[in-house]
């Protein structure tokens, strides 16, 4: 070919035996006379062998590394093997071809040779399924835009996210995407050194490799870089979470193993299908992993893992992110935020959490998951995973609800993670999107949420507390923004998530896992609502030792890496996460005007990192969410699918609302905000609602607590801390939470909650961007979402909500007016309690908490008015849910001027959105209860002359033939009435003289 | 002359009985004897009416708050004091004397409709009979009593009817539109129907029509152009109906009186609020209202509308 002019190489004969022996006879014949070769000896290395070498040898250590130890054990053998495995089913092969993808891109070198083989598997992926071709096209897009731009990547992600099953997948090309900009020098240096052939694969591959290898690189300074990059490449092969934990595998080998291993379980545990597929992907898994050991192999298997899980689960699983929609997703996207923000431990339990959550929906599941997953992921993990399981029985009780709200949460988690991720990193997009993915699966995604929402917490709180109620705000913080519940809950969250910050950023996990222990401890203790600080205090210490130990000893790899992640992210985060933002923001923008708020939020971001990154982590998040929602939105109805099925899963009818709510609310927002990712829109939304939906969750805990609570503030707080610990910790903790509160103030709420969630959800984003101006990113956020709740509530009050309201009003019937912003936040939390969409509602609540905050003291810390109002709001909370039903009113009237505004704004959106479709029929039902009325007196013009129809009004009553009537009848009703009037009828009547006189009213005629 | 209330068995007969018992007419436990006497008893005219009533039946205190009426004194004027005048209403009259009362010029001497009283009048030769006209059982006695201006009935209008029921008040109008009017007295249920039938057979100018007054195409046929809608259908469309049915019979210019009873259009709404939206509703079907009166005390959350229909420019001033 090129040999005539290139000089003579030795190769020559490796290719020309290469080729023979491979039978390209022509090609060997013409190479043969272009190069004048000779045959070469049989003995010498062939050409794959070199290829091997070259591959292994340290000076392709930087592009091979990962893909060299792909290689090694993959090589052709590996690649055989994936393409054997590819054979083996189209499930599979899809997810086969998705590995050899990752592989290949890993193995690039390696793939050269494969290269056809790999051609044709990318073939086969894109034959295999589309959403695997989606998730390669994502990667792909994903990978250029990412160089191209930040919000490139989240709009990529959200195309990605477009492909259903993918969505994972394509948030963990996204993620990739994020970080294939940096990796993609180096990644496009190495695959195209491997192969030029690969193309798009080898991109893919390449990109995968590159943030592997970058984040290999980075690892050291960022775990969570890496581990997103790594998830990136993992993400592409299929599961978000497996790259998440391939990534933090990749960071962290030992822990990786086990991780794997304990993803096996988790998966088996998780989905119950996935567990065979587990089997066959722990084979190849193991094989990958082991062959490669690092990342790749971490990926691969995970992929392997994830595709096969996804895959012969069914559609479901096959891509954890469109499966995890409804429950593996779930599980995956708790796992994978989890894993984003703690590590590939936290993804392995939460994807048994996940899986548990999965369970949640049906709630037996869950538990032998969790159990799995638990021992897996030890403290962290278990501690997620239990306190999921634990919520998820307690949520049981309000599985409908519970499940919502962690698909919400779930989404919101993997928004916010996602937002983080992406703020943060790749490796944290990774996270975010597959937390994204799962989110919307899932509540999981909720303790994920909650996971990111504690670590944005912790990072936010570490930086400063008002920070951590601005992170809150995002997730968690929403919920303590809300401040309601929030004030309690945000200030005991806060505190506990300081702690955990302090501990350890990693707090992600820590404060996922502290989220989680809180609401087990939440259930359990909920019981000791009143305990809440206790409570939280043992969150927080649970999730700072479960962090400490996994994610600080940073041997924990996912955890650690997470929380390094999370740490270097808080920071960088911040830093990361504003510049994020100002991406997300254009991304954002297409979403809705979240993007907008994000840069209004950085700026006010400015105040505190965690600001922005609360900020940063919503609009990521809902960038985020895009992507995870475009994923199934991508598909098509997958997003709703996934939704829904998660919803039905969750048995959650309001969850489905809520989760419908929000999508719908998420997708109006979406395509207003860009039309081209629409997909990535309503995943934003979702990711919003979800976020919402956790922050909600925490704020329903609080509201719900604070309901419980009217009459002890102080204590209400405290319950509010728990409660919000609980409802982060878990969605489903918080629907159970919720449930629970709801059910203790009233069942209505959860009907009602999971609508103005959704509404709220929905809202919120389009708040979020009204909002994110003024106050920080936090206040933005929570504002923002405040502002969806309030809208909603306002709203919804005002229809939908009045329900929701109703129900609200009933349980905290007693105030209607201490404080708008509470009220609006208590019944946002109520509402988000009431349904599923708790944690949308809770997020929303906690939002319009922060609104309230925002109100009261404008724009300053979050997390210190957020943590002040609270109180207040705590107090007014109370009495605000007894007048929740009003409260909306006066919300709107009185705290909500700014409430207002937003609302207005968002409220139209939510209105068009969903939730107002739902809140109207009730408000119709309500309306409809109105007695039929052929007059309506008020539109009727009476004639001053008229107004009088009785007789002494008559001209001439006085001395009249019928005034001995009159008197007699005037005051008889009834029986009596019609005797007297029978009597008369008897002419016995003697009237006295009969006057002639006109006594009529005549009409002005003309 | 004034068959007393002895006629009320007539009256009862036609199948107003329901009337009377329910009115309590089952206390004259006498009265059963005295019906056995009605084939020509009750109407024996005696010069004293009323004291006729004694005539085979010899009740001891007879009627109760009737008897005050008509007999236990001698009636209204006892024949002597009674004093009749005419109304400002062409065709209705006012008996004056210790108790006044509205009455109108019985077209069957000697016949009660429904056990109404009636008053003899001797003028020289001639004895007028006049037929009580209690504003308690007839809207449009009480919108008379009331003070209307005008109900544009009178001797030799043709009048339609609508909600004739029994025909207590159908009767009275006949007996103001006198033998040259007509009267078309729709009524839609056959068992008031059947007594309103027993009216119209002893009064010749009475059209019973048993129809829905909602569907006046069903006797059309049997309607000429009328000068006068009565309406007392107390049905929430009451409007429409009348406004179908003048837009079938009603001359250009000719009236319209409408008796409304609140609470069959809006038991909830305010009779104000009511009336008012009925009166605009008339003015939308070429009705135009021009006055209103309460039919209170006579009846409770009644009005009644007094306009015109297709006011002929002329005429408006």
């Amino acid at each position: 070919m090129a040999a005539q002019n290139s000089t003579p190489s030795d190769l020559y004969k490796c290719v020309y035996t290469f080729l023979l022996e491979n039978k390209f006879t022509k090609a060997a014949q013409q190479f043969m006379k272009q190069t004048k070769v000779t045959p070469q000896d049989p003995n010498e290395e062939s050409l794959q062998s070199i290829y091997n070498f070259w591959v292994k040898s340290p000076e392709a250590k930087k592009r091979k590394v990962p893909p060299s130890k792909a290689e090694a054990t993959n090589g052709p053998s590996a690649k055989k093997a994936k393409t054997s495995a590819e054979s083996s089913s189209s499930e599979e092969s899809s997810s086969e071809d998705e590995e050899d993808a990752a592989k290949p891109t890993k193995a690039a070198l390696a793939a050269a040779k494969v290269v056809p083989a790999k051609a044709t598997a990318a073939a086969a992926k894109a034959a295999s399924s589309s959403s695997e071709d989606s998730s390669d096209s994502e990667e792909e897009k994903a990978p250029a835009k990412a160089p191209a731009k930040p919000p490139a990547a989240p709009a990529a992600r959200k195309k990605d996210s477009s492909s259903s099953s993918e969505e994972s997948d394509s948030e963990d090309e996204a993620p990739a995407k994020a970080l294939a900009q940096k990796p993609k020098a180096a990644a496009t240096a190495a695959p195209k050194a491997a192969v030029p052939a690969k193309g798009a694969a080898q991109k893919k591959e390449s990109s995968s490799e590159d943030s592997s290898s970058d984040s290999e690189e980075e690892e050291p300074a960022k775990a969570p870089v890496k581990p997103a990059p790594v998830k990136p490449a993992q993400v592409k092969p299929a599961a978000a979470p497996a790259a998440k934990s391939s990534s933090e595998d990749s960071s962290s080998e030992e822990e990786a193993p086990p991780s794997k291993k304990s993803k096996p379980g988790a998966y088996s545990a998780v989905p119950p299908p996935a567990s065979v597929q587990k089997s066959p992907a722990a084979p190849a898994a193991s094989k990958a992993k082991k062959t490669e050991s690092s990342d790749s192999s971490d990926d691969s298997s995970d992929e392997e893992e994830e595709k096969k899980a996804a895959a012969k689960p069914a559609p479901v699983k096959t891509t954890a992110a469109k499966p995890a929609a409804p429950k593996p997703a779930a599980k995956k996207q708790e796992s994978s935020s989890d894993s984003s923000d703690s590590s590939s431990d936290e993804e392995e339990a939460k994807k048994p959490a996940a899986k548990v959550t999965p369970a949640k929906a049906a709630p037996l599941k869950p538990a032998p998951a969790k159990a799995t997953p638990a021992k897996e992921e030890d403290s962290d993990s278990s501690s997620s995973e239990d306190e999921e399981e634990v919520k998820k029985p307690a949520v049981k009780v309000t599985p409908a609800k519970a499940p919502p709200a962690k698909a919400t949460t779930a989404k919101e988690d993997s928004s916010e993670e996602d937002s983080s991720s992406d703020e943060e990193e790749a490796a944290k997009k990774p996270a975010a999107k597959p937390a994204a993915k799962p989110a919307p699966a899932k509540t999981t995604p909720a303790k994920k949420d909650e996971s990111s929402s504690s670590d944005s917490d912790s990072s936010s709180e570490d930086e400063a507390p008002a920070k951590p109620a601005t992170k809150t705000a995002a997730t968690p913080t929403p919920s303590k923004p809300p401040a309601k519940k929030a004030e309690s809950s945000s200030d005991s969250e806060d505190s506990s998530e300081e702690e955990e910050p302090v501990k350890a950023k990693p707090a992600a996990k820590p404060a996922t896992p502290a989220s989680k222990p809180a609401t087990p401890t939440a259930k359990p203790a909920a019981a000791a609502e009143s305990s809440s600080d206790s409570d939280s205090s043992s969150e927080e210490e649970e999730p700072a030792k479960a962090k400490p130990t996994a994610a600080k000893p940073a041997s924990k790899a996912a955890t650690p890496v997470a929380k390094p992640a999370a740490a270097a992210e808080s920071s960088s985060d911040s830093s990361s996460e504003e510049e994020e933002p100002a991406k997300a923001k254009p991304t954002a923008a297409k979403p809705a005007s979240k993007p907008a708020t994000p840069v209004a939020k950085p700026a006010a971001a400015a105040e505190s990192s965690s600001d922005s990154d609360s900020s940063s982590d919503e609009d990521e998040p809902v960038k985020a969410n895009p992507a995870a929602t475009p994923k199934p939105a991508t598909p098509a109805a997958k997003p709703a699918a996934a939704k829904p099925a998660a919803k039905p899963a969750a048995a959650a009818e309001s969850s489905s609302d809520s989760s419908e709510d929000e999508e719908e609310a998420a997708k109006p927002k979406p395509t207003a905000a860009k039309p081209a990712t629409p997909a990535s829109k309503p995943a934003t939304p979702a990711g919003k609602p979800a976020a919402a939906a956790e922050s909600s969750s925490d704020d329903s805990s609080d509201s719900e607590d604070e309901a419980a609570k009217p009459a002890v503030k102080k204590q209400a707080p405290a319950a509010a801390a728990k409660k919000p610990a609980l409802a982060v910790t878990k969605a489903a903790a918080e629907s159970s939470d919720d449930s629970s509160s709801e059910e203790e103030e009233e069942p209505k709420k959860a009907a009602p909650a999971p609508k103005p969630a959704a509404t709220k959800a929905a809202a919120a984003p389009t708040k979020k961007a009204e909002e994110s101006s003024s106050d920080s990113s936090d206040s933005s956020d929570s504002e923002t979402e405040t502002k969806s709740t309030p809208a909603k509530p306002a709203v919804t009050n005002g229809k939908a909500a009045t329900p929701k309201a109703s129900t609200p009003a009933a349980k905290a019937p007693a105030k209607p007016a201490e404080s708008s912003s509470s009220d609006s936040s208590s019944e946002e939390e109520e509402e988000a309690s009431k349904s599923t969409v708790k944690p949308a509602t809770p997020a929303a609540s906690a939002k319009t908490t922060p609104a309230a905050k925002a109100k009261e003291s404008s724009s300053s810390s979050d997390s210190s008015s957020d943590e002040e109002d609270a109180p207040t709001k705590a107090a007014t909370a109370p009495t605000t849910p007894l007048t929740n039903g009003n409260g909306k009113r006066k919300r709107d009237e009185e705290s909500s001027e700014s409430e207002d505004e937003e609302t207005e704004e968002k409220t139209p959106k939510n209105k068009k959105v969903t939730t107002t479709p739902q809140t109207f029929p009730k408000a119709n039902k309500k309306s409809s209860n109105v007695p039929f009325r052929r007059i309506r007196e008020e539109e009727v013009a009476v004639d001053p002359r008229l107004a009088d129809n009785s007789f002494d009004a008559k001209y001439g009553a006085t001395g009249d033939w019928g005034e001995k009537a009159n008197d007699a009848l005037r005051f008889t009703k009834g029986k009596s009435f019609r005797h007297e009037k029978t009597k008369k009828k008897r002419g016995s009547y003697r009237g006295g003289a009969i006057s002639t006189s006109v006594n009529s009213i005549k009409f002005d005629s003309d | 002359m004034r068959p007393g209330f002895s006629p009320r068995g007539g009256g009862r007969g036609s199948g107003r009985g329901g009337f009377g018992d329910r009115g309590g007419r089952g206390g004259f436990g006498g009265r059963g004897g005295f019906r056995g006497g009605r084939g020509g008893g009750f109407r024996s005219p005696e010069g004293g009416g009323f004291r006729g009533r004694g005539g085979g039946r010899g009740a001891p205190r007879g009627r109760g708050g009737r008897g005050g009426f008509g007999g236990g004194r001698g009636g209204f004027g006892a024949g002597k004091k009674v004093l009749v005048e005419p109304h400002r209403h062409e065709g209705v009259f006012i008996s004056r004397g210790k108790e006044d009362a509205l009455v109108t010029k019985n077209m069957v001497v000697g016949e009660s409709v429904y056990g109404e009283k009636r008053i003899s009048v001797e003028e020289g030769e001639t004895k007028i009979e006049y037929r009580a006209w209690n504003p308690f059982r007839s809207k449009l006695a009480a919108a008379i009593l009331g003070g209307v201006d005008q109900i544009h009935i009178k001797p030799g209008a043709k009048v339609m009817y609508l909600g004739a029921a029994s025909g207590t008040t159908v009767s009275h109008v006949s007996d103001i539109v006198g033998p040259e009017g007509l009267v078309y007295a729709v009524e839609f249920s056959h068992r008031s129907g059947r007594d309103l039938l027993n009216v119209a057979k002893k009064r010749t100018n009475i059209i019973p029509i048993i129809e829905d007054a909602r569907h006046p195409h069903k006797y059309r046929m049997l309607v000429g152009m009328v000068d006068v809608i009565f309406a007392d259908v107390a049905q929430p469309d009451q409007t429409r109906i009348v406004a179908l049915n003048a837009h079938n019979f009603l001359k250009n210019g000719g009236h319209f009186v409408i008796s409304i009873k609140a609470n069959c259009i809006d038991s909830t709404a305010a009779p104000e609020a009511v009336f008012a939206s009925e009166v605009k509703k008339m003015s939308s079907e070429n009705m135009k209202p021009q006055e209103q009166l309460t039919l209170e005390p006579y009846e409770r959350d009644h009005a009644v509308v007094v306009g015109i229909y297709r006011p002929p420019p002329k005429l408006k001033k």
